[in-house]
């Protein structure tokens, strides 16, 4: 079974986002980590191979420093990677990410594509059921159970909350959602191997694809959030405190 | 006149809020004169749905095939970037419900178009219209701007709910005519619903719990008071983890963004993460007995205390106005 791992390298959950004076750019903190929701995709691949022989290989589009998530795929276990080195591609919307992959993808012979279901810088959790279009394969999102024999998946989503057991013939795409497993903790020897491997970088000129064409979605500005005012602290015992707060959400904020 | 079609929702006998909420804010804007505004529903369209639907759209699709009984993403994709091409839309929107989220991709990418997940605002009379939408767990905001077509979703709780009044609708069947093979995806069987909660992403009123609960069965504080005012129950990821609470309960960047007109928060510490899952929240309340609690930083109201005390308190005084009527 050939497993490919769609493996996005984003800002770490805790780095600093900030605004730029211009306001048409962010200010990163430069930490870095494989996005939370492809670990489970990862591990969901290793687990397969495990079981069912085969390979698996990690693909992501990003800057050079993207290179870092793809070793930390290898280190986890993943048999091979490449990047499509495009920094400033990369920052481009979700349609290009995604027909950037699938014309990677259209090169590689696989059963099975995973991803994370969404990558938590941009927020998008749209491009891996593009690419699924892009390919013309079929999908299954957010699922927490994975199960492949003869040449199926029975996988189960947690699109709407109830679990949904969806049953699809490979090649097919399927994007992890958190509770799908554990993912591992690269062991000494895996990180060894992930240092001395070459990962090859593909350009986008490898591709056919040309940077010309304009995005169909630009960011114009960025904005903070909205400020709450100052919190407002309820003085006094539970059962009075109980009482002005409810007086306030059914009065004065009418909530309840 | 640009066409804006909305993909509405439905699930039983019901319309879903999010769809609710797109159908109102689409009534207002074709009352301004700029959009001509369709509604589109796929699949089982209940009477009762439908003769509701036609209080508030000037024009209801419905989309029927075999194949679009029960969801699939490759059906519903088919179906309604079949409709927006056919009438040439611009502007192409669902909620940002599970489904809407899972399929509207599709819908981009077979409509060769931008795509804008997720968004909370929408400046319609911008030159250029724009969406804003939350990026990094909504530590920022985007202003995104498009070539048409454009397939937006919109997160649940943006747009205000008043009914239109005064529309009569037009009602449309039409044949989605999906050839064989266009749905690949089978659907063998679906969990219960647990009976008459709103899901998290588009509930109203919200009480989450965190660790400061400290077992399982203390959740029934929570479920007592969210029973009484009809709120949903969440959870923190600490809490989940610990099996405390299902995984669909978790809020924040690993698990559900929910964005109620009112979130109570009780024994939990307010992690980043977590805030990134509610922190477009209208009304949060905060209960801790840590004064220093980083979630007292992102709360409307706080209370320094011990959950114990102040959640029944909470309960019992609601249970009086509610007797006092
Ligand atoms: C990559 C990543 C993703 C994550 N994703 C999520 C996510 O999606 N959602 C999420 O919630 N977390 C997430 N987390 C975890 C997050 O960082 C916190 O660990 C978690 O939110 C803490 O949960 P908590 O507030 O329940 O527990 P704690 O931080 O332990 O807080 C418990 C609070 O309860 C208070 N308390 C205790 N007893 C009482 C009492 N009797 N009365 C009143 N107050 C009391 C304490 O003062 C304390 O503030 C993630 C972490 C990482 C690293
Ligand atoms: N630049 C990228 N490189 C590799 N995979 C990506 C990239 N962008 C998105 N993905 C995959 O698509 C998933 C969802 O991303 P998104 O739609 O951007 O939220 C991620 O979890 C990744 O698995």
């Amino acid at each position: 079974m050939n497993i490919i791992v769609l493996v996005k390298q984003v800002p770490d959950p805790e780095a600093l986002v900030e605004i730029a004076a211009s306001g048409k750019d962010l200010n990163i903190e430069p930490k870095f980590a494989i996005n939370l929701f492809d670990e489970f995709a990862l591990e969901e691949a290793l687990r397969l191979k495990e079981k069912h022989g085969g390979s698996v290989k990690a693909i992501g589009l990003g800057g050079p420093k993207a290179i870092e998530a793809l070793r930390t795929a290898i280190a986890m276990g993943a048999d091979e990677a490449v990047l499509i080195e495009d920094e400033s591609f990369a920052a481009r919307d979700g349609y290009d990410t995604a027909f950037v992959l699938s014309r990677a993808l259209q090169k590689e012979a696989f059963d099975i594509i995973l991803s994370g279901r969404q990558a938590i810088d941009r927020d998008r959790a749209e491009v891996p059921q593009m690419v699924a279009q892009f390919l013309g394969l079929p999908h299954v999102g957010v699922i927490v159970k994975l199960d492949v024999a003869d040449g199926k998946a029975t996988a189960e989503s947690a699109l709407e909350g109830v679990a949904e057991v969806i049953e699809v013939g490979l090649p097919a795409i399927f994007t992890a959602q958190k509770g799908l497993n554990e993912p591992r903790v690269p062991l000494i020897t895996g990180v060894m191997k992930a240092m001395k491997v070459q990962i090859p970088r593909v350009t986008l000129t490898d591709l056919g694809v040309s940077k010309d064409a304009g995005q169909k979605t630009s960011v114009l500005r960025y904005l903070p959030p909205k400020k709450r005012p100052a919190v407002q602290f309820i003085e006094g015992e539970p059962a009075q405190a109980a009482r002005e707060i409810v007086r306030i959400l059914a009065d004065v904020e009418r909530a309840i | 006149m640009d066409t804006i079609v909305i993909f509405v929702e439905t699930k039983g006998d019901e319309i879903r809020k999010a769809s609710l909420e797109l159908l109102c804010e689409g009534a207002r804007l074709a009352a301004g004169g700029k959009f001509t505004l369709e509604a589109v529903c796929c699949g089982v369209l209940p009477e009762t749905v439908k003769q509701r639907l036609l209080t508030m759209a000037p024009k209801v699709v419905h989309l029927t095939d075999a194949c679009l009984a029960a969801y699939s993403p490759e059906g519903y994709a088919y179906a309604v970037a079949g409709y927006a091409k056919e009438v040439g839309a611009t502007i192409i929107m669902a909620g940002a419900t599970g489904i809407g989220r899972d399929f509207f991709p599709r819908v981009a990418v077979m409509l060769d178009a931008g795509m804008i997940s997720d968004a909370t605002q929408a400046n319609w009379d911008n030159d250029p219209m724009t969406f804003v939408r939350p990026q990094f767990g909504g530590k920022v905001f985007a202003e995104v701007s498009f070539r048409s077509p454009v397939v937006v979703t919109i997160r649940p709780n943006s747009f205000s709910l008043e009914m239109p009044e005064g529309i009569k609708g037009e009602y449309v069947e039409k044949p989605a005519a999906i050839p064989e093979g266009v749905v690949r995806t089978k659907l063998l069987r679906r969990a219960e619903a647990k009976e008459g909660t709103v899901d998290l992403t588009e509930a109203d009123l919200i009480v989450a719990g965190g660790r400061g609960l400290k077992a399982a069965e203390n959740f029934k504080l929570l479920e007592d008071l969210a029973a009484l005012i009809g709120a949903t129950v969440g959870a923190t990821r600490s809490v989940v983890d610990a099996k405390w609470r299902d995984q669909a309960d978790q809020i924040g960047k690993s698990g559900k963004t929910v964005s109620p007109k009112l979130y109570i928060g009780a024994g939990i510490s307010g992690a980043i993460h977590h805030i990134m899952g509610m922190d477009t929240s209208k009304v949060v309340v905060a209960i801790n007995r840590d004064a220093n609690a980083i979630i007292f930083n992102y709360a409307n109201y706080g209370i320094v205390g011990d959950l114990f005390d102040v959640l029944p308190a909470m309960t019992e005084e609601i249970r009086k106005r509610k007797e006092k009527g």
